[in-house]
């Protein structure tokens, strides 16, 4: 039996119109649209999906959640999730989604009169036409895969989809030689249900500094949901940006993130994801090293329960020479969870003097749970420096009888060991706050 | 019996594997601290691990019994807050909780529940005195990258904030300089009281020229083959373990 879709080319005008989008984005979403429209959907005969089986996720099923222009609200309507993290947070300043609604925002004047911007992407069209316009679908569009994901284009039905259909995003927006390093804030809150399609869009001048997280919040049980995010960081020469995608999402939500970092010369990128919440989830995450000299450091965490599946990619795609990328992926598993990490270096021919590492080590708390792990390399240039690894080990027993035998109990005596065996990318977040958010979902997380 | 840490005729085996204890029989009463010495390969640290609780090994026989409860069905985290301890003789690292954490988290795992801050420093404070240690030990990741020495010593922080009935030392000598020996040694002695006892495991006198125990226990073969006072430990020095050995193939 063949199910009519929600989808469709008329949904796709519908969107832009209700958004009163330039004519230039209304041909880009189209084109996407003809790619989505074309593309089977990955399945687990893709190699980049050979873990995931995704033939469940209800793409088509579902009403796309459209902005219900939403007036703003003051702080105390925002939702409780919310509101407790951002009082946990330490940020300079943040706006909140929910949905694809911004109902709120605060940014500090002295950012503002710098000519920082965090707004929604919408209103950087009017505010920022030309910067968003320039920017926008360079690093993650329809096409322009790289490395084996060629093979397949079948890797860009997702992002195609988020392309011809998102309905909101965020702009950062950083001029040149403009610093800060208090973190700004997006919260994104979902309520479920719906197909959900947002993008956000980070440029960063020449020699700026930004620090910038963005995190994923839902109630803890949803009807099927799918989120689909799509972020784009564009690093001019000499510009450092920290971020991280915190992942919190509920049980019933599938969530597809697609995140290309472009660096220019001498830029600088500190990238943490972190995917602890939905059913399924996946993050692929990109670096691209346009300009020599640039450094990427990616840093991935991520635990699981119950039937949760989560699954991340990452590439480091080294174009010019003297650059540097690190990945570190680090998860746990319990019950029948189960993890998934690719991982691909890819060095062309000019990328001389390049040093690239890639690491991937899982922990399993139960002789259910599962981790599959597939480091890759694609050498094109011959000076170079590059090693990668991964390994996947059950709980130490001896570590374990240690703690229990000073009188904790097993849960508490696990939940230290996830919390030592991630403790080398949780040390490299020099966030504190955000470190103890971590720390408080690995903490809860065992106890389930 | 209350008031001890018993072992009745425990018999015990490496899971799946060969048989290590062979009916052993002890008695540690509360305020006494015994030796068990014997050569290498006699069962002496199993007997410890199995008293904590160590899930490696399989019990086929017999009873351990503290204050009178038999503890072989308990966890070790349970039996641990029926007032055992071991001092394990390769010390575990676990980098990602600092040793201050660990100990507050122990503490309060054993008393079952809070414990203020105040009194938890003035615990640690008094035992560091005692160990002639530095204040910066407490913030660094438990015993992450600490030297063999710093291991063991940090063994006997523990026992001292916890506080335990009764405490096995796992060859807690094995690996340290003569100074490191006397501030572990002193250490155990400050614990020392009607209210505390200790086995302490070793395969040299050395230890207990400064922990002088009240009752020797000579092991061989999984068996408790002699005990007497400290002075056995002393004939063994000098005479090496061949005289025991003659004595269990006597005996046999």
């Amino acid at each position: 039996m063949e199910l009519t879709s929600t989808l469709s080319r008329d949904l796709v005008l519908e969107v832009s119109k209700n958004l009163g989008e330039p004519t230039w984005l209304l041909e880009q979403r189209l084109a996407a649209w003809e790619t989505f429209a074309k593309l089977p959907y990955p399945t687990t005969r893709t190699e980049e999906w050979k873990y995931t089986d995704i033939t469940e996720v209800p793409f088509e099923g579902l009403a796309l959640e459209q902005p219900a222009g939403a007036p703003l609200r003051s702080r105390e309507e925002l939702p409780e999730a919310v509101q407790a993290r951002i009082a946990q947070a330490d940020l300079a300043g943040f706006a909140v989604f929910v949905g694809p609604d911004l109902v709120y925002a605060e940014l500090p004047e002295e950012l503002t009169r710098q000519g920082v911007v965090l707004t929604s992407l919408h209103q950087a069209l009017r505010s920022h036409p030309e910067q968003v316009q320039a920017a926008l679908f360079k690093a993650v569009n329809w096409s322009d895969l790289v490395g084996t994901q060629q093979n397949r284009p079948d890797n860009s039905k997702l992002p195609a989809l988020n392309a011809a259909l998102f309905t909101h995003g965020v702009f950062l927006y950083v001029p040149r030689g403009v610093e800060f390093s208090k973190p700004l804030g997006v919260f994104k809150y979902l309520e479920g249900g719906k197909l959900s399609a947002g993008r956000t869009l980070v440029v960063s001048g020449a020699n700026s500094q930004a620090v910038y997280i963005e995190e994923y919040v839902s109630p803890a049980q949803v009807p099927a949901s799918v989120n689909l995010s799509a972020t784009e960081i564009v690093l001019d020469s000499g510009a450092k940006v920290r971020h991280a995608h915190v992942q919190t999402l509920g049980e019933g939500f599938y969530h597809f993130h697609r995140q290309r970092a472009h660096l220019g010369r001498d830029a600088a990128l500190n990238d943490l994801v972190v995917n602890m919440g939905a059913t399924i989830s996946r993050a692929d995450v990109q670096s691209q090293m346009l300009g020599a000299g640039s450094y990427s450091e990616m840093l991935g965490l991520y635990f699981t329960a119950g039937n949760q599946h989560v699954d991340h990619y990452t590439l480091q795609h080294h174009v010019a020479d003297h650059a540097y990328s690190d990945v570190l992926y680090k998860g746990a598993a319990k019950d029948q969870s189960r993890t998934v990490y690719a991982g691909l270096i890819k060095l062309e021919p000019g990328a001389q003097k390049t040093d690239a590492y890639q690491t991937n080590r899982n922990l399993l708390l139960s002789p259910d749970a599962r981790a599959d792990s597939v480091p890759q390399l694609e050498i094109g240039a011959n000076d170079v420096k590059c090693s990668h690894g991964s390994s996947t080990a059950p709980v130490d027993a001896t570590q374990l009888f240690y703690l229990m035998s000073r009188g904790l109990p097993r849960h508490v005596g696990q939940q230290i060991l996830v919390k030592a065996h991630l403790a080398d990318v949780l040390r490299r977040i020099p966030l504190e706050a955000l470190r103890a958010h971590i720390e408080g979902i690995i903490e809860e997380k065992v106890k389930l | 019996m209350a008031n001890q840490l018993e072992i009745k005729n425990l018999y015990a085996s490496i899971e799946g594997g060969e048989p290590i204890l062979k009916g052993v029989n002890l008695v540690v009463p509360k305020g006494q601290v015994h030796a068990i010495m014997g050569p290498n390969g006699a069962g002496k640290s199993t007997l410890g691990k199995i008293i904590a609780g160590d899930p490696s090994y399989t019990i086929e026989k017999g009873e351990i019994l503290v204050d009178g409860e038999n503890i072989l069905e308990m966890e070790p985290d349970e039996r641990a807050r029926k007032g055992l301890f071991l001092a394990f003789q390769y010390p575990v690292e676990v980098p990602g909780v600092t040793n201050a954490n660990f100990l507050r988290l122990a503490l309060q795992a054993k008393k079952g529940g809070e414990v203020g801050v105040m009194e938890f420093y003035n615990k640690l404070q008094k035992a560091l005195e005692v160990l002639e240690w530095d204040e910066s030990i407490l913030t660094r990741y438990l015993n992450d990258g600490f030297s063999g020495g710093e291991k063991k010593r940090n063994e006997i922080l523990q026992l001292m904030v916890l506080e335990p009935t009764y405490a096995i030392m796992d060859e807690t000598d094995s690996g340290l300089d003569i100074d490191a020996l006397k501030v572990v040694a002193k250490g155990v002695n400050a614990m020392r009281g009607p209210d505390f006892g200790a086995l302490v495991i070793t395969h040299y006198q050395r230890l207990l020229n400064y922990i002088v125990p009240d009752v020797v226990h000579v092991m061989v073969d999984g068996r408790i083959v002699t005990s007497g006072g400290p002075e056995l430990a002393l004939k063994l020095e000098a005479e090496g373990y061949e005289w025991v050995k003659e004595l269990v193939v006597a005996g046999s």
